[in-house]
């Protein structure tokens, strides 16, 4: 198996999930920890510099959320979850609401070139408490926090 | 009275036939069960113990998850010739290996954990 052979990348199945996760968890907490900081600071740019990561982890959700039903559907071929399995997968749909909400209002606010509302904020925290839990969950099933 | 006495024996007769039956019967399926024992392969840490197993045909073996995360037991090959649901912790899974082969199995959950079962 080589890392850079297409196939392998691929037909990696739910390989894939494991991998492209990294990504929204990431630009999504980085992006909060932005615009908690520019909240305290007062200064745009890191204000801007939230909203991109914001709309990347946005986009970002998007393979994951197809990659976690793909594996879901072809590996367990869609049967019934419990424990773990189903409270990951609960846990991530909520988390994947939760970061377009955040993209949603960070984007309407821009768009109407209002300034950003303080209940984002307890939203943004709530978010990144249930990113980082589901998060935890997707490792402890990969083995990584077992 | 001399009727009576040989339908009784004929009665008597057929009643011990039957128990005779019945317990031979029994006797010939403990002694399948003594020479198909059921194999237990234990699942934990993360891995299939033992890794690979050798069994007579026709014997059953039996997977139990003993690890605090859901795994499963696929065998390799396409069509799949064994394919277990999630198993959640202390759930178990049994096949019935009735013709001669190697079976490589793996958990679907964690790819990296697999095992073999060699019928001879």
């Amino acid at each position: 198996m080589h890392p850079f052979d297409i196939r392998t990348i691929l037909f990696a199945k739910h390989a894939q999930h494991v991998v492209l996760i990294h990504f929204p968890i990431a630009l999504f907490i980085i992006g909060v920890f932005f615009d908690f900081l520019g909240q305290w600071k007062r200064q745009q740019l890191l204000a801007v510099a939230a909203y991109y990561n914001l709309c990347v982890a946005a986009i970002a959700t998007l393979p994951v959320v197809v990659t976690g039903i793909v594996a879901w559907q072809w590996e367990l071929e869609g049967q019934k979850l419990k424990g773990i399995l189903l409270m990951h997968l609960v846990m991530g749909c909520v988390s994947s609401v939760l970061i377009c909400l955040v993209w949603f209002i960070h984007m309407r606010t821009r768009r109407e070139q209002e300034d950003l509302p303080g209940y984002r904020l307890p939203i943004e925290a709530a978010a990144v408490v249930i990113v980082a839990l589901t998060g935890h969950l997707g490792g402890f099933l990969s083995g990584v926090n077992g | 009275m001399r009727r009576i006495v040989s339908i009784a024996g004929l009665t008597a007769a057929l009643v011990l036939g039957t128990f005779g039956l019945c317990t031979g019967q029994n006797s010939h399926v403990a002694n399948a069960q003594e020479k198909m024992p059921s194999i237990e392969v234990k699942i934990d840490n993360f891995s299939f113990g033992p890794a690979t197993l050798t069994v007579p045909v026709g014997s059953t073996v039996t997977w139990t998850n003993r690890d605090d995360i859901p795994h499963t037991v696929v065998s390799t090959d396409d069509p799949k010739t064994f394919k277990s649901k999630v198993l959640d912790t202390d759930e178990k899974f049994s096949f019935t290996f009735s013709k001669a082969g190697t079976y490589p199995y793996f958990c679907s959950i964690h790819p990296k954990m697999t095992g073999k079962v060699v019928v001879q």
